[in-house]
């Protein structure tokens, strides 16, 4: 009947060592966290990016973006945008039969270069010393009011020489169902002052005289719905409605139309004028699923708004990790087509022109269609713990862009490529910590 | 096609999204993948900032999924 | 003192700073207090733990438990007498109790829970009649089910209760979850039952155990720096009668309490499965409790 005692404990370990082990090759409910991250309240994000448009202007883009993560769930960001901007830059005249030349009275050129410049026929005239210096700084707040309810504050200042730029914006979001439902709503403000070089001229006024006016304003409020769903495991959805109306000066001061006969001989040109209004509506939707080394994203989004443009927009990205978690490659394809604003026209008929009381020919506002072709590459590093710590990533987007409905110019302006296509190409590299 | 009928599609679609919602998740222990980094709806923020400027200023739509308005000159 | 809470369905799970760096996650399971201590500086990763372990916690109880009907011990007990194949888990389960009844000689058996019907631990004097007892005994004995992995059959009017080993499995399940998931020091207390990955940098977890009789007042504390420990005793469950104690646990054997029980037995383990099973062995040998344990070669303490 006396066994040996001391074998007990022996077996015991064996017996138990047998069931958890047993258990521990179940992985229904073990969590699947892959690479665990290290720990860390502090993160950095920062990117380098040049862009250059075939033929026009380029930019350098240096941005950094510093957050810090409390206790208590809040978190504090800071960021900080340079962008520099030089070369031709379309000025919205249109392409001609005979050499075009734009100067303002003053011996400077419409953005404040020195020189005037000289368009080649049939060449989409461009102002070739464009140039621009931008630097923002962004803050943002997040903080936690109860157990299901965060608010969210941010703020941003934006400088250029001839525009400056302040907003701010203030959500509240609950959490619902086990944190699987997150409703928001938020609010923003924006408030513009433009002090364009030379002088604001006076909408629709001729090119020739330049009169000019003081500096100008506008303004804006946006409200924002956001409705995040955790569908399953492996798919998660969001759909946001948003509303903006902006008043006060929207023109581009710098942007003049093209004023012709009949016979497509350029009989002057008019500084541009939009609506001193704008309302925007917008339906976004967005949906993404993971897979154990795969993830993939479709977002859509549809705006529409008071000057007769409504646009589509559609994004997919798929994102393939290597199997040891270190790598990625992700390609990015965007489709985008925006109708034109209702008082949008390339060119303006001598005889229509004095009764119009808007009118732009800038692209920007015309029928286009986009599509941006993308690639990153990202490199996960380790920590000595074989926790991930940072990454490095290298991105490169090609954007193409082509008008629609391209209405042939009359007389001399037959034959001539008038809405020439807009290629560019971004090329960026990342750090994130 | 019809713009009405798009944006109502779109309202429908988000509407019935949202009263399926009440049923639908996972629990928290199931948030695994959700958690990884290329799932995050913020997860790109840089990229997608340096997106959203260069397409505020070559095309006339902006924001949608977060505040509107460039803070810029160029549009 | 901010608290993060969540709800579940099985209750709510709060989540709270106790000092600089040690959040403690508790909840209730398997009728009593639970908690995760971990020793981290941020909240969320708190919450992560607290949320998987208490969820560990509430699967097993839901699983395994005697008072509910949509668990898999209901469903087995629905079945008796009839042969049902059991999912893994259960068979693991299972085919440890084997080798425990094996290896103790009959005195751990996950079919002694019938001499509850006998016995009722409320801190009164009704002792049962030997009779009453008696007619239990042909109902207990884990030689008499069939047992051939997956495939179970159990008689009928007999019943099957993981209650002596499923709050240790539990600590044992969580805490393999909870190490694959973060690295940061934890340690897991299921009402008694514990265990931690390892100690935080500036001094060992202080574990008290509360002297019988005297709760709240812990007359030992141990420190802990891995492993884990598990607790067997009468404090709250006991019958006195003309000057005797009778311990809750009972000899399947005799269905009567051991005699000469100590009031607590706690034993430090590397797994919880295996210091519960040693706590309780020990309890089962009444007066040779710490030769017992002793012969095993394992750190314990008896509290008589």
């Amino acid at each position: 009947m006396k066994r040996d005692e001391g074998g007990v404990r022996r077996r015991l370990i064996a017996a138990s060592c047998a069931l958890l082990s047993a258990s521990a090759g179940r992985t229904e409910e073990a969590p699947n966290t892959g690479v665990q991250r290290a720990l860390t309240d502090w993160s950095l994000d920062s990117a380098l990016a040049y862009y250059h448009e075939d033929g026009r202007v380029q930019a350098v883009e240096p941005v950094v973006s510093v957050s810090k993560a409390y206790g208590d769930g809040a978190s504090i960001g800071l960021n900080l945008t340079f962008d520099a901007l030089s070369g031709a830059s379309p000025n919205g005249a249109s392409p001609s039969s005979t050499p075009q030349t734009f100067a303002s009275p003053s011996g400077k050129s419409l953005t404040g270069g020195k020189h005037s410049y000289t368009t080649a026929p049939g060449d989409l005239p461009e102002d070739p010393h464009y140039s621009d210096l931008r630097a923002a700084l962004g803050v943002d707040w997040t903080l936690p009011l109860e157990r299901l309810l965060t608010a969210g504050f941010g703020a941003k200042l934006s400088y250029e020489d001839d525009f400056y730029s302040g907003s701010v914006n203030a959500s509240i979001a609950r959490d619902f169902n086990q944190k699987n439902t997150t409703v928001s709503f938020g609010a923003s403000y924006e408030a513009d002052s433009l002090h364009p070089i030379g002088g604001t001229p006076v909408p629709l006024s001729s090119y020739a005289l330049f009169e000019k006016t003081g500096n100008q304003s506008k303004d804006g409020a946006g409200l924002l719905l956001n409705l995040t769903q955790v569908m399953s495991r492996n798919w998660l959805s969001e759909v946001s409605l948003s509303l903006d109306r902006f008043t006060g000066y929207l023109n581009d001061p710098y942007k003049i139309i093209s004023v012709i006969d009949a016979s497509g001989d350029v009989r002057g040109y008019i500084y541009e004028n939009r609506p001193d209004s704008r309302t925007r509506r917008s339906v976004y939707l967005d949906n993404r699923v993971a897979w154990e080394r795969s993830s993939t994203g479709l977002s859509l989004r549809y705006m529409t708004d008071d000057w007769g443009i409504h646009s589509e927009t559609a994004q997919l990205h798929l994102r393939w990790w290597t199997a040891e978690r270190d790598k990625y490659v992700q390609p990015t394809l965007r489709w985008y087509r925006q109708s034109a604003a209702s008082f949008y026209s390339p060119w303006l008929f001598d005889s229509t022109a004095p009764q119009l009381s808007t009118a732009s020919s800038d692209s920007r506002l015309a029928a286009l269609q986009a599509l941006t072709y993308g690639l990153k590459y990202g490199i996960k590093l380790r920590d000595k713990l074989g926790r991930e710590s940072s990454e490095f990533n290298v991105r490169i987007e090609y954007y193409q862009q082509t008008q629609e409905n391209r209405l042939p110019g009359p007389g001399t302006l037959r034959g001539l490529d008038l809405y020439p296509d807009l290629k560019a190409i971004l090329v960026q590299i990342g750090f994130s910590y | 096609m019809n713009r009405r009928v798009l944006s109502l599609f779109l309202i429908i679609g988000a509407a019935a999204l949202a009263s399926g919602c009440v049923s639908l998740g996972v629990k928290p222990w199931q948030r695994d993948l959700l958690s990884r980094q290329d799932m995050q709806l913020n997860g790109n923020v840089l990229d997608d900032a340096i997106d959203d400027h260069l397409y505020f200023s070559k095309e006339a739509s902006s924001g949608g999924r977060s505040f509107a308005g460039g803070g810029c000159g160029c549009n | 003192m901010a608290q993060t809470a969540r709800n579940s369905p099985a209750g709510p799970l709060v989540v709270e700073e106790r000092t600089r760096n040690f959040y403690a996650a508790s909840f209730s399971a398997m009728a009593g207090p639970c908690e995760v201590l971990i020793h981290t500086s941020n909240r969320e990763h708190a919450l992560e733990l607290g949320e998987l372990v208490a969820h560990e916690a509430w699967r097993v109880e839901q699983k395994y438990s005697r008072y509910r009907d949509d668990s898999v011990l209901a469903w087995i007990h629905r079945n008796r007498g009839n042969e049902i194949s059991v999912d893994a888990e259960t068979t693991s389960l299972l085919d440890f109790a084997a080798h425990c009844y094996e290896l103790s000689d009959g005195r751990f058996d996950v079919t002694s829970g019938v001499l509850r019907r006998a016995w009722r631990f409320d801190g009164s004097d009704r002792v049962p009649e030997q009779a009453a007892v008696k007619r239990l005994l042909p109902l207990v004995g884990f030689d008499k089910l069939r047992w051939q992995p997956p495939k179970l059959l159990l008689p009928l009017d007999m019943e099957l209760d993981f209650g002596g080993i499923g709050k240790e499995y539990a600590v044992d399940r969580a805490y393999d979850l909870a190490v694959a998931h973060r690295s940061d020091p934890f340690l897991i207390n299921f009402g008694g039952d514990l265990r931690t990955n390892r100690a935080p940098p500036d001094a060992p977890w202080r574990v008290g155990i509360e002297r019988p009789g005297a709760e709240r007042e812990a007359a030992l504390v141990l420190t802990l720096e891995r492993g884990a420990l598990a607790t067997s005793g009468d404090s709250r469950r006991f019958l006195l009668k003309d000057s005797v104690r009778y311990g809750h646990i009972l000899d399947p054997r005799s269905g009567w309490p051991v005699p000469n029980a100590p009031r607590s037995v706690t034993v430090a383990a590397s797994s919880c499965t295996e210091a519960g099973l040693l706590a309780t062995l020990a309890m089962l040998q009444g007066a040779q409790a710490s030769c017992f344990l002793e012969a095993q070669q394992v750190q314990h303490w008896v509290l008589e």
